[in-house]
C-alpha cells in the first residue's frame, strides 16, 4: 500500500507534532537542570524495523533500536513493553556516554508492531568516580557511573521497579533520577499513544510506506549533494584534539571520504589516532557521520527530516578497532563530545576541501565546568555548560555563544539561586570570533566566585593548542582559557581539561571559551561592520587595525587610514590555524 | 467647481441632515438608557471596524471604514462617528470606548520599535546578544541566523551595584554611572531607556532608584524598569520584556494619547480602555506604563469574545480556533476558564508576561501550498491581502487553501455580501501548478491542501488540549475569524468532537470580545519556598501586600467595590523541578498539596512520592467587572425561506448539488442537514455531510456530528 504524497505530508507533521508533545512533557517534568533548563534530550520515532524516520536535528545518533533487538528479538515484543539501556559499548556507540539514557517502546496496532518511539536524556549523575559521573580523571570505563544493558522496564505496562530502585541507589541525587526517570517513561509513552494514532487513522501499511519514502527522500538529498560537493576520487581532511586531560596529545582524526565513479560514498577513518588513556575516546557508530553529513545538507530543505537516510547515504564507514573512534572496552569515554565537535569540524572540512573553501569554518567544542562540594550540610553538583562560538558561513557571520543543538544556558540569577556561587561577569569573550569577511562566532567569558566553603572543580576546554580553523581566507578563532583568582598574586592558569582543582570560599574563577573561525578575507569584511563590532564588544580596536585592517578612531572609521592598512593586503589560503595552509592538521 | 465635486457635496449634505434626525432620535434614548452605549474599534490592515452596542438592549450597530495607516487614529475616530450617526446616537451617550491594538505587535515584529537604550548589572553588557545560548530546536544549527536584538550592544551601559539572591545590597548602585548612561543614551539618540539589574525581582531598590535618576537625567524620554514590567526570575527573558515594552512605550504613548485627544475633540469623555493579553482589558494610563501588555491584544479579544459567545449558548468547554489570511490562533477553554501562562514569545523574543494559553501557527485561507524537496507543504508563506489567494484576480498565481476551497465547491463566487467576487477559473488554474507534478487530480490536490492545513491546525490543538490535561472530544470546537467556519467540521472530525459552535459573526468577535471584556490584572511576588516551611501567617501576609496592589489598581481604574473581583493563585512545583503549575490557593497547606498533586497527575499522568513541593510565586488575580451587554437574537426565518439556491461541490463520494443558505435569515430552532453552505457578510459556514447544523436561541449556530 503505498502513501500519496499528501498523506506523507501528513504523517511527517504528525510525527513533528508527536515530538514537540514529547519534548514539552519531559521540559516540564523533568527534575534535574541538565534536563529542564539546559535541555539535553531529544525524541524519535522509527518505523517496525527500527530505522530512525523520523529523528531530531542532532547528528550524534547511531542506531538505537539494535541493542535492543539483539537481547529481546522484535518478535517476542508486546505492547505496553519498554526498553531501557546505556550501554555504551554494549550498543556499539548508539549512545555514546553513560549519562544518556535512551528508553524505547514498541508502537503496536491490533497486535503488529508498527513502530518505535525513543526518549533520550542525559540524567546528571548515575555514579561513577566523581559527582556528575563525568571526569577528566576517569581512566576506565567503569568509573563513569552504573551501566545499563538493554533491558525490559516495563512488560505488558508492568514496571520492575527494583530495577529503577537499584538505578536510583546508584546515583547521589536520587531524587532527581527519579523525577528525570518517571518523565522520560512518561514521555516515551505519550509518543506511544500519537504514533498509534497514526497508524489507527491510516493503516499499518500507508505508514509503513511513509516511513519508507521519508528515509529514502532524505537518502536521495543527501546522496544527491554529495555527488554535487565531492568530485570522483578521495578527499582528506585531518583535524586534532589537544589533549586526553592525562598528559597525552594531540590526537589527530584522519578522515578521507572517497567517491567511486559508480557513486558510492566510503567514509575512511581507519589512520585517526590510536585510542586515548583519557575519557576523551569516542566510540563511533558508525552511522554517526551520515546523520552529521545529513544534517549538514539539509539545510534549506525545510521539507526533510533527519533520520537514517543521511547514514544510507554513505555506502560504508571504515574504523580500526583501537583507535580514538574505535576504542577498546574499558576505555573512558565521558568527554567524547570534545572529539565528537572535533570530527564534525572535520567533516566540513571535507567539504571545504571538495569546493574550494564554501564551507563552515571549524567551531569550538561546548565548555564544561563542573564545582561539586558540600554547603549549609547539603552536597551540590553544579554543572555548568558553557556556550562557545560556531564558525563563519559563506552567507553569514559564525554563531555567538551557543552551546550545542537546543541546549540553552543556566541563568545567572537560576545559577545563584541554586548554587553557591555569584556570576560576576557573563559577557562575549573579546576578540574570540576569527576574523573573516564573515566573522566567527564569540565565545563567552563567565567569572564565577566562590561561596561555598570548598568544592572541587573539573574543566573541559579543547582546541586550545589547535585552535578552530578558519576557511577560505578567513582566519582561526580564539581559544579558551580557565583562570583561578585572576589578578591576584594567587593567579593561576589551570590546564585545559582537568578535575580535581581545590577551590575555597571566596576564590574567583574566570572561564573564556573559544570562538569560531572566520570565512572569507578579513580586508572584505565591510569597515562598517567591524566598527560595529567594536562598539559591541566582540572585537577590540587593536584587532580591528590588525586582522581587518580597519582603523577606528573616536567611534568612527578613519576611511583614510583604512585604506593604508588595507592597500597591503596579505595573501591567503584555503584554511588558517596560526597562519594560512592547505592543511591544519 | 466639477460636477462630480457638487455631487459629492450634495452627499454629504444629506448624510449631514440624515446625522442630525437620527441624532434627535438618540436623544430620546439616552433620556431612557443614561450613557449605555458602548463602543469597540478594531483596527485591521485594511478596515477599520466599529461595534456599537446599547448595554441595555442589546442593539448593535456596526461600520467599516478604510484603516489609515499613517495616522491609525484618523479611521478610529471617522469609524466612530460614522457609527454613531448611523446608530443615531450622539457623543454623550457612550459610556466606554474598548480597542484592541495591534501597535506594540507590529513594532515588534517589524523590528521597528524606538531607539532604546538598556541598563544593566556590571558585568552582563551582553546579556541580550547571549540570551539563553540556544538555538531553536527545529532550526539546522548550520544556517541558523541569530535574529538582530531590539537593542544593539552599543546601546547597553554597565552599572555597578548589586543585589544578591537573597536580595541583600551586596555593593551599593553606582549613581554617577547611572547619570552619566543616561546621558550617553541621549547623546546616542535613544528615545528609551530600559533598566533591568540581576534580582531586582526579590529586592527592586537600585531599580527604582536608577529610575528615579534617569528620569532627572533625561527628561521627556520613556523609561521604564523591570520590576514594574515583570518581577520574575531569569535575567534574559526579564530583560528581553523590559527592553520591548520601553521600545514601544513612545509609540504607544503617542498612539494612546492621539486617540484621547480625537475622542475629546468629538465630544466622547468615555474612559478609553485597551485590551491586555491576559483577555482583559485596561485604562490608557495603565496601558502607557506597560504597553508591552497589549502584545497578544488583539488574538485575546477574539478568545474573550468566543468564550462569552459560548456562555451565552450554555457551553462552557470549548477550543477556539482563529483563522485568519496568515496565521490560525488556538486556544483551550476548560470550565470557562481561560488559563494564563508566562511562557509566551512575540516573533523571535520571549515576552514572560501573562497571556491567555494560546498557540499560533503559520496556516490561514492564504497559505501558500508549495512543492518542496518533492513533498507538498502549506505555509508558513501567505499570499496575505496582496496580492492574496489566486482566485481573488489580484496577480496571486500560487494556490492558497482558500482556493482549494473553491475549487471543491465550499465557497460561494460572492463574499462580503456581494462586495468581492472569486474567480473559480484561477484558483483551478493555481491548484493544478501542484496538482501536475504530483500527478494528481485537481480535485485530490486541493482535498490535499486543506487535509495538510486542517492536520497542522490539529497538531496546534492538541498541543493547547492534551498536553494541558484535557479531552478535546468533550469540548465543542468554536471556529471563528473569516476562515474558521469552513475548517471547523473537518478539525472536529480529525479530534474526535462531535461538536462546533460557531459564532453568529464568526468575522467579528473581536469587537464581541472588547464589549464582553472586564478589567483585569495580576499582582505576584515570587517567594520560592519548600512547602514544608511555608508558615500560613507569611503566606497571607505576602498575600496582604498583593491585596494593597490590587486595591490601588482597582482605585486607579475606577472600579466599584461591588464589582471587585480577586483569585488567590499559588505557583507550584516539585522542588527541583522547572516550571511551575497554577493552582487555586488555600490557606488549609495540605489541601494545597493534594490540590497540586492532583494537578501534575492530570496534566501529567504522574505525581512523585518521597520529593517535596515548592511555592515559588504568589499570584492575586484581580478582575474589575463591566457590565456586559446584551447579546443580540436571532430571527424567526424558517430554513426553506433563508435557501438561496445550490451550488455543486465535490465529496469524496462524487459531486452533489449543495444548498446554500443566508444565515441571518435562519430563525432559532431552524435545521439544516450537510452538505450544506452557510453564507453570511463575515464568514462562510461548510457544513459537512454527516454533520447538522441548528440555530440556537443565542444566534449561534450548533454542528453536531450524526449519530453523536
Amino acid at each position: 500500500m503505498t502513501c500519496d504524497p499528501v498523506t506523507l505530508e501528513i504523517i511527517r507533521g504528525a510525527a513533528r507534532a508527536a515530538q514537540a508533545e514529547m519534548e514539552a512533557l519531559l521540559e516540564r517534568t523533568a527534575m534535574s537542570a541538565f534536563i529542564r533548563e539546559k535541555k539535553d534530550f531529544y525524541t524519535a520515532i522509527f518505523d517496525a524495523d527500527g530505522a530512525m524516520a523520523v529523528g531530531s536535528d542532532l547528528p550524534i545518533f547511531g542506531d538505537i533500536v539494535g541493542p535492543v533487538a539483539r537481547h529481546f528479538p522484535l518478535e517476542t515484543m508486546r505492547p505496553g513493553d519498554l526498553y531501557w539501556y546505556n550501554d555504551c559499548y554494549g550498543s556499539r556507540g548508539a549512545v555514546s556516554h553513560s549519562n544518556d539514557q535512551v528508553f524505547l517502546a514498541p508502537v503496536f496496532l491490533k497486535e503488529a508492531r508498527v513502530g518505535f518511539v525513543m526518549g533520550w536524556a542525559h540524567f546528571s549523575d548515575i555514579g561513577g568516580l566523581r559527582p556528575g559521573s563525568l571526569s577528566p580523571d576517569a581512566s576506565d570505563h567503569f568509573q563513569e557511573g552504573i551501566i545499563i544493558p538493554p533491558v525490559r522496564l516495563q512488560r505488558g505496562g508492568e514496571t520492575n521497579t527494583d530495577l529503577l530502585r537499584a538505578f536510583w541507589r546508584n546515583s547521589r541525587f536520587p531524587n532527581q533520577s527519579q523525577g528525570d526517570t518517571r518523565a522520560l517513561m512518561a514521555a516515551v509513552r505519550l509518543g506511544e499513544k500519537r504514533v498509534e494514532e497514526i497508524a489507527g487513522r491510516f493503516g499499518a501499511a500507508v505508514l509503513a510506506d511513509a516511513f519508507a519514502q521519508l528515509l529514502a527522500r532524505t537518502e536521495a538529498t543527501v546522496r544527491a549533494k554529495l555527488c554535487a560537493a565531492f568530485p570522483v576520487g578521495t578527499t582528506r581532511f585531518n583535524d586534532a584534539i589537544d589533549s586526553d586531560g592525562h598528559g597525552n596529545g594531540p590526537f589527530v582524526l584522519r578522515l578521507a571520504l572517497t567517491r567511486t565513479p559508480d557513486d558510492r560514498f566510503i567514509l575512511d577513518a581507519t589512520a585517526t589516532d590510536d585510542q586515548a588513556p583519557g575519557p576523551v575516546n569516542l566510540l563511533m557508530h558508525p552511522d554517526v557521520p551520515g546523520m552529521a553529513l545529513g544534517l549538514y545538507f539539509l539545510q534549506g530543505e525545510p521539507g526533510q527530516v533527519l533520520n537514517a537516510g543521511g547514514p544510507r547515504a554513505i555506502d560504508e564507514v571504515k574504523l580500526r578497532e583501537g583507535s580514538l573512534l574505535w576504542p577498546r572496552s574499558p576505555a573512558p569515554l565521558g568527554l567524547r563530545g570534545l572529539t565528537m565537535m572535533r570530527l564534525l569540524a572535520a567533516l566540513h572540512g571535507l567539504v571545504a576541501v571538495a569546493r574550494g573553501g564554501e564551507a563552515p569554518a571549524a567551531h569550538s567544542a561546548y565548555v564544561i565546568l563542573a564545582m561539586r562540594g558540600e554547603h549549609k550540610g547539603k552536597r551540590f553538583l553544579m554543572t555548568d555548560g558553557v556556550g562557545v562560538g560556531y564558525g563563519a558561513r559563506p552567507f553569514a557571520d559564525g554563531t555567538d555563544a551557543v552551546y550545542f543543538v537546543a541546549q540553552e544556558n543556566y541563568p545567572a540569577e537560576f545559577m545563584e539561586l541554586g548554587y553557591p556561587v555569584r556570576i560576576r561577569e557573563y559577557a562575549m569573550h573579546l576578540d574570540s570570533g576569527g576574523a573573516g569577511q564573515f566573522r566567527g562566532g564569540c565565545g563567552v567569558v563567565r567569572e564565577y566566585e566562590v561561596l561555598a566553603e570548598s568544592a572541587v572543580m573539573a574543566v573541559r576546554i579543547d582546541s586550545v593548542v589547535n585552535p578552530p580553523w578558519g576557511v577560505a581566507g578567513g582566519m582561526n578563532g580564539g581559544s579558551g582559557r580557565c583562570v583561578l583568582n585572576p589578578g591576584t598574586p594567587g593567579e593561576r592558569l589551570l590546564p585545559p581539561l582537568s578535575d580535581g582543582t581545590a577551590l575555597k570560599r571566596g576564590d574567583v574563577v574566570r572561564l573564556q571559551t573559544g570562538g569560531g573561525g572566520g570565512w572569507g578575507h578579513p580586508f572584505d569584511r565591510a569597515p562598517e561592520l567591524v566598527l560595529a563590532d567594536v562598539q559591541g564588544g566582540f572585537t577590540s580596536p587593536e584587532a580591528a587595525a590588525r586582522d581587518y585592517g580597519v582603523m577606528i578612531r573616536d567611534g568612527a572609521v578613519d576611511a583614510t587610514a583604512t585604506a593604508a592598512l588595507r592597500s597591503a593586503r596579505p595573501a591567503a589560503g584555503l584554511f588558517h590555524r596560526r597562519e594560512y595552509a592547505d592543511h591544519v592538521a | 467647481m466639477s460636477r462630480e465635486q457638487r455631487a459629492e457635496e450634495g452627499r454629504e449634505q444629506r448624510a449631514e441632515e440624515g446625522r442630525e434626525q437620527r441624532a434627535e432620535e438618540g436623544r430620546e434614548h439616552r433620556a431612557e438608557a443614561g450613557r449605555d452605549l458602548l463602543v469597540a474599534v478594531d483596527i485591521g490592515g485594511t478596515f477599520t471596524d466599529i461595534t456599537l452596542q446599547s448595554a441595555a438592549t442589546g442593539a448593535a450597530w456596526t461600520a467599516k471604514t478604510p484603516s489609515t495607516p499613517h495616522d491609525p487614529s484618523e479611521a478610529f475616530i471617522t469609524g466612530v462617528s460614522l457609527a454613531l450617526a448611523q446608530a443615531g446616537c450622539s457623543a454623550a451617550d457612550v459610556g466606554r470606548v474598548l480597542h484592541g491594538t495591534t501597535v506594540a505587535t507590529n513594532l515588534i515584529l517589524e523590528g521597528k520599535t524606538a531607539p532604546t537604550a538598556l541598563l544593566t548589572t556590571q558585568g552582563f553588557r551582553h546579556v541580550l546578544e547571549i540570551g539563553r545560548a540556544d538555538l531553536p530546536r527545529r532550526d539546522n544549527l548550520w544556517s541558523w541566523v541569530k535574529p538582530k536584538r531590539p537593542v544593539p550592544p552599543g546601546l547597553v551601559f554597565e552599572v555597578g551595584g548589586r543585589i544578591g539572591a537573597d536580595g541583600t545590597e551586596l555593593a551599593p548602585l553606582d549613581e554617577a554611572a547611572v547619570r552619566a548612561a543616561a546621558e550617553a543614551a541621549v547623546a546616542a539618540g535613544a528615545k528609551a531607556i530600559a533598566i533591568c539589574f540581576l534580582h531586582s525581582f526579590t529586592n527592586p531598590a537600585h531599580e527604582r532608584r536608577a529610575l528615579e535618576l534617569v528620569r532627572q537625567a533625561a527628561p521627556g524620554l520613556a523609561a521604564t524598569a523591570s520590576c514594574d514590567v515583570l518581577p520574575v526570575v531569569r535575567e534574559y527573558e526579564r530583560s528581553m520584556a523590559t527592553v520591548l515594552n520601553a521600545a514601544v512605550m513612545p509609540a504607544v504613548t503617542t498612539y494612546v494619547q492621539r486617540l484621547e485627544q480625537r475622542l475629546a475633540a468629538a465630544g466622547i469623555a468615555a474612559p478609553l480602555l485597551l485590551m491586555k493579553s491576559n483577555g482583559g482589558v485596561a485604562g490608557a494610563a495603565s496601558i502607557r506604563q506597560a504597553p508591552a501588555q497589549t502584545a497578544l491584544s488583539g488574538p485575546a479579544a477574539g478568545v474573550v469574545g468566543a468564550l462569552a459567545m459560548a456562555r451565552e449558548a450554555g457551553v462552557a468547554d470549548i477550543i477556539t480556533v482563529d483563522i485568519g489570511g496568515t496565521s490560525a490562533d488556538i486556544c483551550c477553554i476548560a470550565g470557562g476558564q481561560v488559563g494564563l501562562t508566562q511562557t509566551g514569545r512575540v516573533g523571535p523574543w520571549p515576552l514572560p508576561l501573562p497571556m491567555l494559553d494560546m498557540v499560533t501557527i503559520g496556516a490561514g485561507g492564504g497559505s501558500i501550498a508549495r512543492i518542496v524537496g518533492g513533498a507538498l507543504t502549506v505555509g508558513p508563506q501567505s499570499a496575505g491581502a496582496a496580492p492574496g489567494p489566486a482566485c481573488y484576480g489580484r496577480g496571486g498565481t500560487e494556490p492558497t487553501v482558500t482556493d482549494a476551497h473553491l475549487v471543491l465547491g465550499h465557497l460561494t463566487p460572492s463574499l462580503l455580501g456581494g462586495r468581492m467576487t472569486l474567480d473559480a477559473a484561477l484558483a483551478a488554474e493555481a491548484v493544478q501548478r501542484i496538482a501536475g507534478p504530483l500527478g494528481l487530480s485537481l480535485e485530490a490536490a486541493a482535498r490535499g491542501i486543506l487535509a495538510i492545513a486542517d492536520n497542522n491546525m490539529v497538531g496546534a490543538i492538541r498541543v493547547v488540549s492534551v498536553e494541558r490535561g484535557h479531552d478535546p472530544r468533550g469540548f465543542a470546537l468554536v471556529p471563528f475569524g473569516g476562515a474558521g467556519p469552513l475548517h471547523g467540521c473537518a478539525l472536529a472530525g480529525l479530534l474526535g468532537m462531535t461538536r462546533v459552535l460557531v459564532p453568529p459573526s464568526p468575522g467579528v468577535l473581536c469587537a464581541q470580545g472588547l464589549l464582553a471584556a472586564d478589567l483585569k490584572a495580576e499582582f505576584s511576588r515570587t517567594i520560592a519556598l519548600p512547602l514544608g516551611q511555608a508558615e500560613p501567617a507569611r503566606l497571607a501576609a505576602s498575600f496582604e501586600a498583593l491585596v494593597a496592589e490590587a486595591s490601588a489598581w482597582f482605585e486607579a481604574e475606577a472600579v466599584r467595590p461591588q464589582d471587585r473581583r480577586t483569585q488567590r493563585v499559588a505557583l507550584m512545583r516539585y522542588e527541583e523541578q522547572g516550571h511551575e503549575l497554577a493552582v487555586p490557593f488555600s490557606a488549609d497547606l495540605d489541601a494545597l498539596a493534594t490540590a497540586f498533586a492532583a494537578a501534575h497527575e492530570a496534566l501529567y499522568g504522574f505525581t512523585l512520592t518521597g520529593i517535596g513541593m515548592e511555592i515559588v510565586t504568589l499570584r492575586l488575580e484581580a478582575t474589575g467587572l463591566l457590565p456586559a451587554p446584551a447579546m443580540p437574537r436571532p430571527g424567526e426565518g424558517s430554513a426553506a425561506s433563508a435557501m438561496l439556491g445550490t451550488q455543486p461541490m465535490l465529496l469524496p463520494e462524487g459531486e452533489v448539488q449543495a444548498p446554500i443558505y443566508q444565515r441571518a435569515l435562519l430563525g432559532a430552532g431552524e435545521r439544516v442537514a450537510g452538505p450544506a453552505i452557510l453564507v453570511q457578510l463575515d464568514a462562510t459556514t461548510l457544513v459537512q455531510p454527516g454533520w447538522s447544523a441548528e440555530v440556537l436561541a443565542s444566534g449561534a449556530v450548533l454542528l453536531t456530528r450524526d449519530g453523536a
